[in-house]
């Protein structure tokens, strides 16, 4: 490492490393792994039945992993000296994130290219592309991302009216502390209780309160989850309904983080209540903005409990989300390959929309002239 | 018995006091007899005649005298280890430790089978330890297991649409014939003996409870001086022509919108297809031929002959009706059509388990308790015979004996550890003995009657129940049970997946997505295809051709 006078503090020397010991730490790495692959190798022949042995279970590959883990950590000590200590900050963070989730989500790869209905007798087999194509083919997927693309571009509405609570909540009102903590109930609602309270009994139509109150409104057959469009509203409102005091509260610490002589000068200025608010307030909670609704996005993109609970995704799919439908079909149809593969593509999905968002609101935020 | 049936009984005193009394008195007798009720066996009560054992269990801890505690489930244990301890000696299983998997639902289930199996483990040496699942973990827990080969269980409670993923696979153990003698299966309702809870001629499955879906009607709606002045419909014909013809009409209990028959027509998790069955089995269920939504010879759906095609149309027919539905029926499933519209008066129709002819009566939501009637399955006026292609204008029965009910299975991993595995079917049959399946279904346990033995109405009105109200709550179920012409489902593997599937076709076709009844169930005849090509062609002939008996 490069070292500089006068930060004598901060500097890490290099350590005199001599042969023996890189000797040593080597065979830590290598034999440690060795192993690892050696125990895996045992345990393959044995699941497969090419050798006599046999084992209740995987646990042994378990622990000759933590093995290595352990004999990699000591061995860039041994290796490195102080600066193999340095390494050793976020070693182990760095495998056990490996372990949790890319070596998970590479099993999931290979299980998605995979024949795997679990009440096939012959389990897991590989079939290459077929599981895209029934995607590409597959009409309730497809439907399932339309009616996405409806709940997300819900959440500009929900934007609009979180920003207008949070700009209510921010301003001088009488029991704003009472309205603050009233109006984030929902948030502290499960998803499932909000499905079962309001989609199941409120809104239940012949004894339901809102059914009431719309037959006395003139509805004389008041039908909230009958019509597609008007159900997929209702599963967007409840879903609203549960999430905008999420945005709400982020929005409202923005517009706390304002430096109010911003606004003074505004008015200052002579700008009038909009015009301080479309001109100042607006652009500076932009960044705020943006957060609390990619967020919000993606909650959305996971809804599915509500769905699930009340309409079961229809009638006839109108309100079906990816998740519900792919709850069906993994939970429902034990089809564990396929579900697995629609999971992964509506993962890349999400990756890469969410990435050209983020890229799209850097280009308007930051304009390059 | 299902726990609001006794609660109901309790309440509204159709418990005889004076049998209430009767029965403390005999059984401070019996508990001065034998003992058990400190825990020191003196003498066994299995020793007692049997007649007098039966008589003497239903007192436990007497008919209206609260709900039963743990201590009652062991007492009964205990009286009812008779016939396992004339098979097996005191300690012999010292050492045998099993695992039991069974359910938690409502604190019954694997909470009853504990109590009766604590005497069990004291008086055999072994121990049991519990895997309780709730019901929504359950096919999950249990498919997963199976596939991953991680049984990590040596008895099982299942239900039998779940043999084909478990006895297809060779994955339990062959019921030893000591067993079959301690549980007497001769005594078993019709639809209960084989071929469910067999395999390829062998047998597997201790039955502890039977189902099947019964009809509900309304009957002030149906008879003299009722709303339509009509008799009560006895086939889907009429079903349908009553639903239209109600419509617009004003219900006698509510003053709301008057309905007929409830289809739920959302689906629930695979559930909701035992209604559409219920529909279609009386087309296309022919007493010549035991498969009806297969055929076993190459896996061909029958879903889209004409018969189904005819039950699915008959929902159309009902949904292109004005007001013949309550609104927003296109989103209720069946928890709703029973739960929500029937018991709470909406609708004058209803095919359901029997926990609906419970409830009914028994539950404080339920406004129909006074009026509500009960019977078998509706028939049709024609069927569909899929051997001849033809319609056959003939009267035809076929109860769907929806889920079959509950059953112990051992599972094989005790096979070659022969200690372990007569333990295991010793503790299975004990569970399944005659004597302790009549208190368990006397008592709140979870399961209904579905022995012959059950229904001995005198036993009943003995221990202090209202006879009455007790023919009249167990009599659908048991015409539907020894049916000839019962409708049994394929017990082949993924049996759910087809009938979840299907629910997303069918919300597709009620939802006006399809042109036609045809294209609908088309549609699911597709779907099922490939599921049958996913999980193997050769394999599901093979599996449902057993589960058939075949």
């Amino acid at each position: 490492m490069a070292t500089e006078e006068g930060d004598l503090l901060h500097v890490v020397t290099d350590d005199d490393i001599g042969p023996g010991r890189r000797r040593i730490g080597h065979l830590l790495v290598w034999g440690s792994f060795g192993l690892l692959i050696a125990v895996f190798a045992v345990l393959t022949l044995a699941q497969t039945g090419r050798i006599g042995l046999e084992f209740g279970n995987w646990r042994p590959a378990l622990y000759a992993a933590l093995f290595w883990g352990i004999c990699l950590g000591v061995a860039q000590v041994v290796l490195y000296g102080e600066q193999g200590k340095r390494t050793l900050f976020i070693l182990p963070a760095t495998l056990f994130v490996i372990a949790m989730v890319v070596f998970p989500l590479v099993f999931a790869l290979g299980i998605a290219f995979s024949n795997w209905n679990l009440s096939s007798l012959e389990g897991r087999s590989f079939n290459g592309f077929d599981n895209v194509v029934q995607m590409w083919n597959d009409p309730f997927y497809w439907n399932a991302l339309k009616n996405m693309v409806w709940y997300t571009l819900a959440i500009i509405v929900e934007y609009v009216i979180a920003l207008g609570l949070a700009l209510i909540l921010a301003s001088e009102i009488k029991a704003r502390k009472f309205f603050r903590v009233a109006f984030l109930l929902p948030l502290m609602l499960s998803p499932v209780a909000v499905s079962w309270m309001i989609g199941k009994s409120m809104l239940e139509g012949r004894f339901g309160p809102i059914a009431r109150l719309a037959r006395w409104l003139g509805w004389d057959r008041p039908a909230f989850f009958s019509d597609p469009e008007i159900a997929r509203t209702m599963i967007m409102i409840m879903d609203a309904w549960t999430f905008i005091p999420f945005m709400m509260i982020m929005l409202l610490a923005g517009l706390q983080a304002i430096p109010r002589d911003v606004q003074e000068a505004a008015r200052v200025d002579g700008a009038s209540g909009w015009r301080g608010f479309w001109e100042v307030t607006f652009p500076l909670m932009l960044p705020v903005s943006i957060t609390a609704i990619l967020i919000r996005i993606i909650f959305k993109l996971k809804l599915a409990d509500i769905i699930i609970n009340v309409t079961s995704g229809g009638p006839g799919g109108a309100t079906d989300s990816v998740t519900s439908f792919i709850f069906r079909e993994y939970r429902d149809r034990s089809n564990v390959g396929y579900g697995t593969l629609l999971a992964i593509v509506y993962l890349v999905l999400i990756v890469i929309s969410i990435t050209i968002f983020m890229k799209l609101v850097d280009r308007w935020m930051n304009p390059r002239y | 018995m299902r726990r609001e049936v006794y609660n109901y009984l309790q309440r509204t005193g159709r418990l005889k006091r004076r049998d209430v009394l009767k029965g403390m008195a005999g059984m401070g007798t019996l508990a001065a007899f034998s003992g058990v009720s400190t825990g020191a066996s003196v003498r066994p009560a299995w020793a007692a005649s049997h007649g007098a054992l039966r008589a003497e269990i239903l007192k436990i801890p007497g008919v209206g005298m609260g709900s039963p505690t743990d201590a009652d489930w062991q007492k009964v244990g205990e009286m009812c280890l008779g016939p396992i301890k004339e098979v097996v000696s005191e300690g012999e299983f010292a050492g045998v430790e099993l695992t039991f998997m069974g359910l938690n639902n409502q604190n019954l289930h694997n909470f009853l089978f504990r109590g009766f199996l604590k005497p069990w483990e004291a008086y055999t040496g072994a121990k049991i330890n519990w895997i309780d699942l709730a019901q929504a973990d359950y096919n999950a827990r249990l498919q997963q297991s199976i596939a991953t080969g991680t049984v990590d269980f040596d008895i099982i409670e299942m239900g039998a649409p779940f043999e084909g993923d478990v006895l297809g696979r060779g994955m339990a153990s062959e019921m030893p014939d000591w067993v079959a003698e301690i549980i007497d299966m001769d005594d078993y309702v019709d639809y209960l003996k084989a071929p469910v809870g067999t395999w390829d001629g062998k047998t597997y499955r201790v039955s502890i409870d039977g189902d099947c879906h019964t009809f509900a009607y309304r009957k002030d709606y149906f008879g003299e001086g009722s709303l339509t002045g009509r008799d009560v419909p006895t086939t889907w014909q009429e079903i349908n022509e009553v639903s239209k013809m109600l419509a617009g009409q004003s219900d006698p209990l509510t003053g709301l919108d008057a309905h007929g028959y409830l289809d739920p027509l959302k689906g629930w998790g695979g559930f909701g297809f035992y209604f559409l069955e219920n529909r279609a089995a009386p087309y296309v269920k022919h007493p010549d031929d035991p498969a009806w939504l297969f055929d076993p010879d190459t896996m061909k759906p029958r879903v889209n002959n004409p018969g189904w095609v005819q039950a699915i149309q008959d929902v159309m027919d009902l949904i292109a009706t004005e007001n013949a539905y309550p609104p927003d029926q296109i989103n209720a499933d069946p928890g709703t059509t029973a739960f929500q519209q029937f018991l709470a008066g909406t609708g004058s129709m209803l095919t359901w388990w029997g926990d609906v002819g419970s409830s009914a009566r028994t539950s404080d939501t339920s406004v129909v308790g006074d009026v509500v009637g009960f019977g078998i399955n509706p028939a049709s006026d024609r069927r569909y015979n899929a051997a001849s292609g033809e319609w056959e204008d003939t009267m035809n029965e076929a109860p769907n004996m929806a889920y079959l009910g509950w059953g112990v299975y051992v599972m094989a991993t005790v096979e070659g550890d022969e200690k372990k595995k007569k333990a295991a079917w010793s503790a299975a049959a004990h569970l399944g003995g005659k004597d302790l399946s009549l208190w368990a279904s006397a008592y709140p346990s979870g399961f209904q009657p579905y022995r012959n033995s059950h229904f001995q109405y005198d036993e009943w009105e003995e221990a202090g129940y209202d006879r009455e109200y007790i023919e009249d709550y167990l009599g659908s179920n048991l015409d539907s049970y020894n049916h000839p012409n019962a409708a049994l489902e394929p017990r082949i593997p993924g049996i759910f997946q087809y009938y979840s599937v299907a629910e997303d076709e069918l919300a597709k076709g009620f939802a006006g997505q399809y042109g036609s009844a045809q294209e609908t169930a088309d549609a699911i005849a597709a779907a099922w295809e490939t599921i049958t090509d996913q999980i193997g062609r050769d394999q599901q002939i093979e599996l449902y051709k057993a589960s058939l008996g075949l």
